[in-house]
C-alpha cells in the first residue's frame, strides 16, 4: 500500500524534475563542419511578372574548400536563348556594412553562344556568388523558360542547380511616353505609342485615346483620357483629325500603382491574368479629371487589345502628362 | 466515488436548467439581432465611382420628412457604375441590400431604397436624386 503510495504521489514529481533539468542542459557551440564538395545555390532575385524586354535575375552562388581546388568556370544554360544583354557577372558581390553591394571582378567577362552563358574564373577563387541577367527574348513570349546553372572547379567536380521553369507573359510594356495636351496627345494602344495630329491622320484607325488638360471652373475636368467617339462635351475645344474616331471603353482605377509602370515603392503587379479576368463592358468611353498616380484600364474597340494606362506625373501649367502602358493582346 | 457522481449530476442539472432559461434573440431572415429600436431613417450618403473615389461635389442633402437624398455628382460621372453606401440609424438596414455597382444613369426612375428599423416595424422609403454637375 505504501509502495502504491509512492508511486502515484512522487513519480510524476521526479518525470517533471528530470524534464526541467533536460530542457534546461546547455548545448555546446560546434562550428559546422562544411562539405567537402563543390557545392552551389541559387536565388531568383526579381519578383513579379517576367515581360519580354525586361530581366530576370539570379544569384548563383558556389563554393568549394580551399585545400580542395578552386572554382575553374560558371556557367548558365536557358531553354530559350536570351535577348541581347543577356549576361553573368564576372564580378563577386558582397554587402558592405552600409548595405551597398559590391562587386569584385573573379573572371573574364562573360561569353554567351546560342543558350548558354559562361564566366571562367581568372582569380584563385573558392567561393563566389554572381548575378546572372536573362533579358527576355521575344520568342519566349506566353512560354515557359528555364534555367540550369553549373560550376566547375579545378579537381574536376561539376555541380548544377536547375530554376524554374518561369511562364513569360504574354503582355507588353512601355514606359514613359510623354503625352501634350493640343500637341502629342493622340494614343495608339497597337502601336504603344504617342502622336501628333499629323502622324495620327496617317494612323487614324489605330488612334484610340486623346490625351487633353482643361481648367474649367467649377468643373474638376483636368487631365483626361477621351475616346475620339465620345460625346464632344468630353472633348471641349478639340478638333480631331480626319477618320479618328474609335469608342474605346475606360475604366479610372486609383491606388493601383503597379510596380513595373511606376517605378515606385509600391509592391503591386498586374499580370496577364488581370487582364483575362478584366471585364470593361457597360464601361464609359472617357475617363476625366486623372490624377497623378492614378491611372485607367482600357479595351479597344477592336476588341483586340486590353491595356492598362498609368499615369506616372502630371503638369498643369504645361497641360502635358507622363503615361505608361501595359498591353494584353486578346 | 457515489459523491463525485453526485457532484457531477448536479453540475449537469444545472447546466441543463440554465441553458432551458436563456433568452433567445430573435434574428430576421438576414440572421441579424431584432432589437427594440424603432428609429429608422439615412445620417449619411455617399457615392463612389469605379477607382472607389467620391463622385459628390458637396454633401449630399438628406430629408428626413420628405425622405429625399438629394447628391450632385461631378462632371463626367459615369452613372452605370456608381458604388452607394448609406449610414443608417442603430440596427437598421436597407432594402434592396447594396451588393455592388448601382446604375443610377436613369435619373427620371430615380433609385428607391427603404430603411427598416431595427425592430423590423418601419419601413421608411428613400428617394435617391442624382444630378451632375454642369
Amino acid at each position: 500500500m505504501r509502495l502504491k503510495y509512492l508511486e502515484t504521489n512522487y513519480i510524476p514529481l521526479l518525470i517533471t524534475l528530470f524534464l526541467l533539468a533536460a530542457g534546461c542542459k546547455k548545448e555546446e557551440y560546434a562550428l559546422p563542419t562544411p562539405k567537402d564538395v563543390l557545392q552551389n545555390d541559387c536565388i531568383k532575385r526579381t519578383l513579379g511578372p517576367n515581360i519580354v524586354g525586361q530581366n530576370i535575375e539570379f544569384a548563383y552562388a558556389m563554393a568549394i574548400l580551399p585545400e580542395k581546388g578552386k572554382l575553374v568556370s560558371a556557367q548558365v544554360e536557358a531553354s530559350i536563348a536570351g535577348a541581347s544583354g543577356t549576361f553573368l557577372e564576372n564580378r563577386s558581390f558582397y554587402t558592405e556594412n552600409n548595405g551597398v553591394d559590391s562587386g569584385i571582378v573573379v573572371g573574364d567577362a562573360s561569353v554567351t553562344q546560342s543558350t548558354t552563358t559562361i564566366v571562367t574564373f581568372n582569380k584563385d577563387t573558392s567561393a563566389a556568388t554572381l548575378r546572372y541577367y536573362y533579358t527576355i527574348p521575344e520568342e519566349a513570349r506566353g512560354k515557359s523558360v528555364s534555367f540550369t546553372f553549373s560550376a566547375k572547379s579545378s579537381d574536376g567536380e561539376t555541380v548544377s542547380y536547375k530554376m524554374g521553369p518561369y511562364t513569360i507573359a504574354k503582355m507588353d510594356m512601355v514606359r514613359n511616353l510623354s503625352v501634350k495636351d493640343g500637341a502629342a496627345c493622340y494614343i495608339s494602344i497597337a502601336d504603344m505609342a504617342v502622336y501628333d495630329a499629323t502622324t495620327a491622320a496617317a494612323n487614324a484607325g489605330k488612334i484610340d485615346l486623346v490625351y487633353l488638360y482643361r481648367s474649367i471652373p467649377d468643373i474638376s475636368f483636368n487631365h483626361a483620357l477621351v475616346s475620339p467617339a465620345a460625346d464632344a462635351q468630353y472633348l471641349p475645344g478639340v478638333t480631331l483629325p480626319a477618320g479618328i474616331n474609335n469608342s474605346t471603353l475606360m475604366r479610372k482605377v486609383f491606388n493601383l500603382q503597379d510596380y513595373n509602370l511606376a517605378q515606385l515603392q509600391y509592391g503591386i503587379y498586374i499580370d496577364d491574368l488581370d487582364f483575362q479576368k478584366l471585364d470593361l463592358s457597360g464601361a464609359p468611353n472617357y475617363a476625366i479629371n486623372l490624377k497623378a498616380e492614378a491611372g485607367a484600364w482600357v479595351q479597344t474597340a477592336d476588341g483586340k487589345y486590353k491595356a492598362y494606362i498609368f499615369i506616372n506625373s502630371v503638369n498643369n501649367s504645361q497641360k502635358s502628362a507622363v503615361i505608361s502602358i501595359k498591353r494584353y493582346t486578346l | 466515488m457515489k459523491k463525485y457522481i453526485k457532484i457531477l449530476f448536479c453540475c449537469l442539472i444545472a447546466t441543463m436548467v440554465y441553458t432551458g432559461c436563456k433568452k433567445d434573440y430573435p434574428v430576421d431572415e438576414d440572421g441579424l439581432l431584432i432589437t427594440t429600436r424603432q428609429e429608422c431613417y439615412v445620417s449619411n450618403f455617399e457615392l463612389l465611382g469605379t477607382d472607389f473615389v467620391t463622385v459628390r461635389t458637396k454633401t449630399a442633402e438628406i430629408d428626413t420628412v420628405a425622405q429625399t437624398i438629394k447628391v450632385e455628382v461631378q462632371f463626367g460621372t459615369d452613372l452605370k457604375n456608381l458604388y452607394p453606401q448609406f449610414s443608417l440609424a442603430s440596427d437598421a438596414k436597407l432594402d434592396p441590400k447594396i451588393t455592388g455597382k448601382v446604375d443610377f444613369s436613369d435619373t427620371t426612375h430615380p433609385k428607391i431604397y427603404t430603411v427598416v428599423s431595427g425592430d423590423r416595424k418601419i419601413r421608411k422609403p428613400y428617394t435617391v436624386y442624382i444630378s451632375v454637375q454642369h
